[in-house]
């Protein structure tokens, strides 16, 4: 068991130390600290009349109060669709090549002739570029949170949501990058694929419009088999801002379908990886 | 006693993308390697080296046969542990130092921290390159990648070491640096397993040699006994240059300096009827000599077959 961890740690350390050694993971950390330097000098909370409060941006603002809960939580939403976005094609972008640089010839070979299993290698490096963007993700959601907190004195604990959900759908997208890095070892196409898949989630959550502008049953069906097979970022994300926004969330199905799309692409990833030679 | 490598039949078969064509890289190579020899693997270029080494890894997995490094099953993966490996076209991350790079490698290994520092201190004290500890592999030459790849399969203190070209890249004193490492492990009890095309350094280094050819072994043996005896060297003054000639057809070399005339014979019957020719003309011999072939002779006499 030690001899596990200590694998994994060293797995863990060496996806960190890559990571940090590529440009693209500083300007995604740039990146955030921009946002929160943003809510740090640039947005100005005035509090009026207890409960309410003006607000101003690069010294331009209204002079109309706004309940500061609904200030906050537009705010908070508006992070939360950043990094929903944003923050997420950066994150593909800069991973994709932290995985398939790991199949590169020379280097593939000498990490499967250390006694270690094939299986522990792909998750060790799957959970380092994980936890590369967990960082990231914490760093900037908590960053904002106190941010606004300090500043307006309003704490909804609903907003750290994000973070669990953001890194979720981050993911479903690696697995996606890690399947397509163990087949192709190509960083390009694993950034396209998982651009793909982003786009794809709005277009097919539109289900009630599809039922409505498709007119053969077939084609229905298709759109809907589509819908409920790919992961559904788009659903996940609308629920992440319900709960930002305190309000309820009806159905948790789009999380576990996508949960299961993830673990299925990942199986195949490993059981590709196991029988592969290099 | 377990040998340190055993293949039986080991095959592997690579298949073109859409099935159509089949490589046969390595064709029922059966090798057995005792522990604590040097033992070399020699070959062409496409030979099925480079497949056999991996299939001694598990980097490629045999399409039939199989492998077993100390009695273990090469498939399973703590069977690596007691092997140390050095690739031949490596591509370490260029992100580390040298210090990270072997650490991080140890630590796949299962070697502790305490125990990781110790032999990184001691490896690159070895290997000359305790100056470039802390800097990063992108400013390595050649030669001091290839140590520092020597350092990392040394690093957990294995029991069977696989090197793919070893002194590749490696200036003269890196390579006698090598050669003496090796001797000092060899003296240790470790086995290595060599896969070179520098066959003068394999014969300087190794006891023992199997040479692959398309895919199979064409020849193994101790390289004492591969290259004793092999070839004959006549000596014989003023040969009369119509004579010179007719030996000179029958001999695999030929010299002549200052009326010395030197013949080189592949086997005893040729050397002797060189001798009846001479002698029947009345030249004189001035030596005939038993001599040592190189194993690069014995490596292009058994691929020439």
């Amino acid at each position: 068991m030690r001899n596990f961890l200590r694998v994994t740690a060293a797995l863990v350390r060496d996806t960190f130390r890559e990571a940090f050694a590529r440009l693209v993971f500083w300007a995604f950390y740039t990146l955030s600290t921009l946002v929160i330097v943003f809510f740090l000098f640039l947005l100005k909370i005035d509090m009026v009349e207890g409960a309410r409060a003006t607000i101003s941006v690069f010294g331009q603002g209204s002079n109309r109060a706004r309940d500061v809960q609904d200030v906050i939580t537009i705010f908070q939403a508006g992070t939360a669709t950043f990094l929903y976005t944003w923050g997420m094609a950066i994150a593909v972008f800069a991973s994709a090549g932290l995985i398939s640089c790991m199949f590169e010839a020379g280097r593939i070979e000498l990490l499967l002739s250390k006694p270690v299993g094939r299986a522990h290698l792909l998750l060790g490096r799957y959970l380092g570029t994980l936890l590369v963007v967990t960082l990231n993700i914490c760093y900037l959601v908590v960053g904002v949170w106190i941010i606004l907190g300090w500043k307006a004195g309003v704490w909804k604990a609903a907003f750290l949501w994000t973070i669990p959900a953001t890194v979720f759908l981050f993911a479903i997208l690696l697995s996606v990058i890690v399947l397509l890095s163990v087949l192709f070892e190509n960083a390009a196409l694993s950034i396209m694929v998982s651009f793909a898949l982003m786009v794809l989630s709005p277009i097919l959550a539109q289900t009630k419009l599809a039922e409505r502008l498709l007119s053969a049953q077939w084609s229905r069906s298709l759109w809907k088999a589509l819908y409920h097979i790919f992961p559904k970022g788009y659903d996940i994300g609308k629920m992440t801002l319900e709960i930002v926004r305190g309000r309820t969330v009806e159905s948790f199905l789009p999380i576990w379908s996508s949960a299961l799309f993830a673990v299925v692409v990942l199986g195949l990833s490993l059981r590709v990886f196991s029988r592969k030679d290099y | 006693m377990t040998p340190a490598i055993e293949t039986r039949q080991v095959t592997k078969i690579f298949r073109t993308r859409w099935r159509r064509k089949e490589i046969r890289a390595v064709d029922g190579v059966s090798l057995r390697v005792e522990p604590g020899v040097i033992y070399g693997l020699l070959g062409p270029n496409g030979a099925g080296k480079t497949t056999f080494v991996k299939m001694l890894l598990s980097v490629v997995r045999p399409t039939s046969g199989n492998a077993r490094v100390f009695g273990c099953d090469v498939s399973i993966s703590w069977a690596r542990d007691k092997i140390g490996y050095l690739p031949e076209n490596h591509r370490f991350p260029t992100h580390l130092t040298g210090a990270e790079m072997l650490d991080f490698y140890a630590a796949l290994s299962g070697m502790r921290t305490g125990e990781r520092r110790r032999r990184i201190a001691e490896l690159l004290d070895a290997l000359d390159l305790s100056r470039w500890a802390g800097v990063r592999l992108k400013r390595y030459s050649k030669g001091m990648l290839q140590r520092l790849g020597l350092a990392q399969a040394l690093m957990h203190s294995p029991s069977l070491l696989i090197l793919d070209e070893p002194s590749d890249g490696v200036d003269p004193v890196g390579r006698l640096r090598i050669r003496e490492i090796l001797k000092e492990l060899e003296a240790r009890g470790v086995t290595i397993f060599i896969n070179s095309h520098l066959l003068n350094e394999v014969e300087q280094l190794c006891r023992q040699v199997a040479i692959l050819d398309r895919g199979r072994v064409v020849l193994t043996g101790k390289v004492s006994e591969l290259t004793s005896g092999q070839s004959y060297c006549l000596r014989s003054p003023n040969v009369p240059e119509q004579l010179a000639e007719t030996v000179k057809a029958r001999a695999s070399g030929f010299a002549a300096t200052d009326g010395m005339y030197e013949f080189h014979f592949l086997d005893r019957n040729s050397a002797n009827a060189a001798v009846d020719l001479l002698r029947g003309q009345g030249c004189v011999i001035d030596s005939l000599l038993r001599t040592r072939s190189t194993l690069e002779e014995v490596f292009m006499r058994t691929l020439n077959a």
